[in-house]
């Protein structure tokens, strides 16, 4: 008797230690769901898949490192590192990269990935480095050859520093060699997820790729849901419609608050808000008329408006470019004299051209504080498409803003006077172009910073904040990026925990 | 265009007896009147931004509280009633003048002209005014002069409609075919004649049209394609507090209340006015409850 | 009745090919090139030639026309400029979540507007009636997208009885859970349609009761509302199927405002992204649709009416 009641004591207090072990679940792993779906709320869609030719960071977040690989990749904070290639060498002169790639590396069709497959990949690239989306980073390579079955060789006629950040990027991804598949509506390449389904602007379903060469993904499905409104999309996060929302308008932050199941995660970004000036404008070519525009904007003051999500910058290189420091001092807010230098240049009407997607918080801002110092704005909210003819290709506009998220380009903005800004400057354009030439990552730090902080003390535009990335995510799911994810949203380690 | 002295005062003094009408006269007057302060004096700048201090309840300061970027939401709706006012008026006139040009076209000119207008008008019936509204503004650019031509020309085809059926039972009177016997002109029976006789019809139909003018400009606002973000407007209002109306209710509800408000006064007004014109009052009917003038207020009462 | 029928059908043809002649000549004057929004803020020149050729809108806009409309008559309506599916296919996936919307709204509206009105008009002297009359004229006059926003909050967020916003992918696969979400847009629309409908009704009601057969069936000892609806309910319904083709396109327009507040990938959604997108076909495409059903509506609601009208019959020569 008094046996069978130790045992039975015994047997009860075993139960409750790990019960209670895993409760606190300290010492046992939690279960993962490897059949969950995951679903994910996004706000831009892309139109179709074709990764060459459409532009957009859609298609960046939904197929780069989940459906396409390339030689390299990025990682969370957004040093390159390794992918298809097992390792790398650079020469001294910055002329040669040798990639030795993995071995057992497959396409998600079964067929093995070769050498001649990266070749003819890179080669189409740098074939159209004009017409594809990103291309332009393989302006330099001369040449891609495969010397054996398992490596790549890739020669530049001239060193050019973004050329392995520019093949962590669209223009580094591999496609097989010959493959005849419609790159708008279908994806074959290497990564751990397939394409299962797409309707345009509506929905992106991507499945696990069972014969995936790596670490298999850990979830079955996920389905990419694109919101036109940032409400419609926060009040299907809340309703638990998704497990995350990349990202949630700051503005929607509030309804998250007493959330149990949800937390917001902010990230830092490459984003920098940007109140374009045309500079060739008759008003704005003056650059007095610039420097008060600048004077006139509190930059606490939008940054307040968005939520605060958001961190002041004063030149075109945002934290975590290379080439960044802190320029916010030049023309900082000084209502008085922005005032005084619109007076004598004789300045009280100015434009502003926004596309419908952005809403009005910013523009009222800028028509109040324009206002206190005598300037009246207009402003025309028009389609993104007018935007895009109008103000983007025929130059036709005063003042604008635009969100540009992509990293790494100071070239493309500033150093081209065909670009919108229509900024031409060329001791901007000889640093830009000896920093590329640059063979350590000191260098072109150096010289690129030079080159912004003549961009910024031009007053060629206003950054009216470098954006942080705000997502809302669920408790059970881990594994999620936390920066850059506008960008770029690597999902090869996603996990749902047990019982969701 | 001289009002029979018949009428004049009769539906004048109908309008006054009836609640309903009073209540919407109150409402025209009121707007009109906040449409004109308003252009003056506001208690605060209507586009002084303040994000410093968003969503403040009501206070002294801010009658309604103060929005997500600081602007004072009382002073924005108070200068908002200006623009309803231009929206309507401007839609009345639009509306007024092409509903005018076809019913007279539709009445005045022989057969053929005539069907084939009349099978325009109901083809440009059947093209619901928002779509009008959406493909000019895809053209023009989103502004309100397009939301005022859209609506006008939307309500000025159904007014047409409308007044077709009035124009051909006024021509079949005997007054009329008496004028034309003695050698009056078309343009002169139309204008001593017809017109007189169909204006209660008309004005009905062009407070009811005010009232879809409203509402139409809080739809196309709503949607992007109206007043643009220098435009104090009760419909961009909506469009821009959508996104807060879980989070503070409240503001989204005064513009949403203002215009139902707006609207219900033209309609009640238009109502009223119908009433008080009935072709009881009007000279040649042939009573009450006669088939003819049974279908005729079914017409007229087509919004 | 042949006559009249024949006459009615050729109108409709007609109708339509005029509609078809507006709206593409109309959209070719818009400005803007859906070849800007495909080839992106990274397009060249050279880039937007080659795609606008590969679209074939360099061609002669007639020979575009000749083209768009020989396809209609074999019911292609051509291929997004910007997708490349083809425009019948995305219009009929469209069209599985509008026409329900539409039909749910009208069911609603009619179920609201009919009992009510009639209600409302058996009551006209009461207080119950005039409260009823004065509901529907303040939900007449708000703003159907400040109903559906309303609904969406109470309804979806607070209560959470039913979907805020949006259709699920996967369509009717789960009937359940796409019906669930077609209430709330449909019952915003339905309020205020159902509001007008109501005043119709109580109008056409009231001319009904004050009918001779009407007042002696009461006075013969059967209430009002027995009388009402024995012998005057064919008056009542005849006068609201002859507004019902005005309804219908109240109700098309309705669907496009509850379609954005609510998300629901509809006609009227379809046709707000395509033309801020410029794809022209797709647009084409949607206004014709939505032309079509309306004056195919007109024509039926037309047709019945004149059949059982028999007052209509009679007053032929009156051509109204």
């Amino acid at each position: 008797m008094r046996t069978s009641k130790i045992l039975l004591a015994a047997g009860l207090a075993t139960v409750s230690a790990v019960t209670l072990a895993a409760c606190t679940g300290g010492s046992t792993p939690t279960p993962v769901n490897t059949d969950a779906t995951v679903n994910l709320g996004l706000v831009l869609a892309p139109t179709d898949l074709d990764i060459r030719t459409t532009a957009g960071a859609a298609l960046n977040q939904a197929l780069l490192d989940n459906v396409y690989q390339g030689l390299v990749t990025l990682d969370d904070s957004g040093k390159i590192v390794r992918d298809i290639a097992k390792s790398y060498t650079i020469s001294p002169d910055g002329l040669t990269y040798d990639f030795t790639l993995n071995s057992g590396v497959t396409f998600s069709d079964g067929h093995a990935l070769t050498a001649d497959d990266v070749v003819s990949s890179l080669q189409d690239a740098t074939k159209n480095k004009t017409t594809y989306v990103d291309a332009s980073g393989l302006a330099d390579v001369a040449s891609v050859t495969a010397p054996d079955v398992g490596t790549v060789e890739v020669k530049l006629d001239k060193p050019n520093i973004e050329t392995l950040w520019a093949l962590a990027g669209r223009a580094g991804i591999v496609l097989e060699k010959g493959a005849t598949n419609d790159l708008k509506t279908t994806a074959l390449g290497t990564g751990p997820y397939t394409v299962a389904g797409f309707q345009a602007n509506t929905s992106l379903t991507l499945d696990r790729n069972d014969n995936y060469w790596g670490t298999k993904a850990q979830v079955k499905e996920i389905v990419f849901h694109y919101y036109a409104d940032t409400a419609t999309a926060a009040n299907a996060a809340l309703s638990g419609d998704l497990q995350a929302l990349l990202p949630v308008d700051p503005t929607q932050k509030a309804k998250f608050a007493g959330a149990q199941n949800l937390a917001i995660v902010q990230g830092d970004s490459t984003d920098k808000w940007t109140l374009g000036f045309n500079n060739t404008d008759p008003t704005l070519s003056k650059k007095d008329v610039r420097t008060a525009i600048r004077e006139a904007i509190d930059p606490k003051a939008i940054i307040a408006a968005v939520g605060g999500a958001g961190l002041p910058l004063g030149g075109p290189i945002p934290t975590g470019d290379p080439g960044y420091q802190d320029l916010t001092s030049v023309d900082a807010y000084n209502a008085a004299d922005a005032k005084a230098k619109f007076a004598a240049a004789g300045v009280t009407r100015l434009t502003l051209t926004i596309p419908t997607p952005y809403g009005t918080t910013i523009s009222d801002i800028l028509t109040s504080e324009l206002n206190a110092v005598g300037v009246k704005l207009t402003v025309k909210q028009v389609d993104f498409n007018t935007w895009l003819s109008q103000v983007f290709i025929a130059g036709n506009y005063q003042l604008s803003i635009v969100d540009h998220v992509e990293s790494h380009d100071f070239g493309t903005l500033w150093t081209n006077p065909k670009y919108y800004f229509h900024y031409d400057n060329a001791q901007v354009q000889s640093r830009y172009h000896q920093a590329l030439a640059s063979t350590t990552e000191g260098d072109e730090a150096k010289y690129l910073s030079q080159a912004a902080a003549i961009v910024s003390n031009d007053a060629a535009a206003e950054w009216l904040y470098q954006g942080v990335v705000l997502n809302v995510v669920s408790t059970s799911l881990k594994g999620l990026p936390v920066n850059n994810t506008n960008n770029r949203l690597n999902l090869a380690n996603i996990s749902v925990l047990g019982g969701q | 265009m001289t009002p029979r002295r018949t009428q004049g005062p009769a539906w004048l003094r109908e309008l006054r007896r009836r609640p309903a009408g009073i209540f919407g006269s109150i409402v025209i007057i009121l707007l009109v009147a906040s449409a004109v302060v308003s252009s003056f004096w506001t208690p605060v700048d209507p586009f002084y931004a303040d994000p410093f201090h968003p969503w403040l309840g009501p206070s002294l300061a801010h009658l309604l509280g103060t929005d997500a970027v600081g602007k004072d939401i009382f002073s924005y709706l108070f200068l908002g009633s200006r623009t309803t006012l231009l929206v309507a008026a401007g839609s009345s006139v639009v509306a007024t003048v092409v509903g005018i040009a076809l019913a007279a076209l539709g009445a005045l000119t022989g057969r053929w002209l005539r069907e084939t207008i009349a099978v325009i008008v109901d083809i440009l019936i059947a093209f619901p005014v928002l779509l009008i509204a959406v493909m000019l503004t895809a053209v023009l650019g989103p502004s309100l002069v397009n939301v005022v031509i859209a609506v006008g020309i939307g309500f000025g085809v159904n007014i047409a409609r409308v007044s077709r059926g009035e124009i051909r039972r006024v021509a079949r009177t005997d007054y009329v075919l008496a004028a034309r016997a003695a050698g009056v002109g078309p343009w002169r029976n139309l204008v001593d004649h017809i017109f007189p006789n169909i204006a209660p019809v008309f004005i009905v139909q062009l407070s009811l049209a005010a009232g879809v003018a409203i509402l139409s400009e809080a739809g196309l606002s709503f949607l992007g394609y109206g007043a643009d973000p220098g435009t104090a407007s009760w419909g961009r209002m909506l469009h821009d507090l959508q996104n807060y109306i879980t989070l503070y209710p409240l503001t989204a509800v005064w513009p949403g209340v203002a215009i139902g408000l707006t609207v219900l006064g033209f309609n009640l007004f238009g109502d009223a006015l119908r009433e008080a014109t009935d072709p009881r009052l009007l000279a040649g009917s042939d009573g009450p409850m006669d088939r003819r003038s049974s279908r005729r207020r079914r017409k007229a009462a087509t919004p | 009745m042949t006559r009249f029928l024949a006459t009615r059908a050729l109108l409709l043809l007609v109708g339509l090919a005029v509609a078809a002649i507006l709206i593409f000549f109309t959209l070719r004057v818009l400005p803007g090139d859906v070849a800007l929004t495909i080839g992106g803020t990274q397009a060249t020149p050279e880039q937007i030639a080659h795609i606008r050729r590969s679209l074939g809108l360099d061609q002669p806009v007639l020979v575009q026309f000749g083209d768009w409309v020989a396809g209609l008559l074999h019911g292609d309506l051509g291929q997004s400029l910007l997708t490349g599916v083809p425009v019948a296919d995305d219009i009929g996936r469209a069209l599985t979540v509008t026409l329900p919307l539409a039909g749910l709204s009208l069911v609603f509206g009619l179920a609201i507007g009919i009992p009510l009105g009639v209600v409302s008009a058996v009551r006209h002297r009461r207080f119950s009636g005039f409260a009823i009359s004065a509901a529907a004229q303040a939900v007449a006059a708000i703003p159907i997208v400040f109903i559906g926003m309303l609904l969406a909050v109470g309804v979806g967020l607070y209560l959470r009885w039913l979907p805020v916003q949006g259709f699920p992918n996967a369509g009717w696969a789960n009937p359940r859970r796409a019906f669930d979400s077609l209430i709330l847009p449909a019952l915003s629309i339905a309020l205020v349609e159902g509001a007008v409908l109501l005043r119709f009704t109580r109008s056409a009601a009231l001319e009904a009761m004050s009918q001779d057969f009407v007042r002696t069936a009461a006075a013969k000892g059967m209430t009002r509302t027995r009388a009402l609806v024995t012998h005057g309910l064919p008056n009542v319904i005849l006068s609201v199927v002859s507004v019902l083709g005005i309804q219908l396109a109240a109700l098309l327009v309705g669907a496009v405002l509850v379609e954005v507040v609510f998300q629901l990938p509809g006609l009227g959604k379809a046709l707000v992204d395509d033309v801020g997108n410029r794809d022209l076909v797709k647009v084409q495409g949607e206004l014709l649709v939505i032309t079509a059903l309306i004056l195919v509506v007109g024509f039926v609601v037309d047709v019945v009416h004149r059949l059982v009208d028999p007052r209509e019959r009679q007053a032929d020569g009156d051509l109204e």
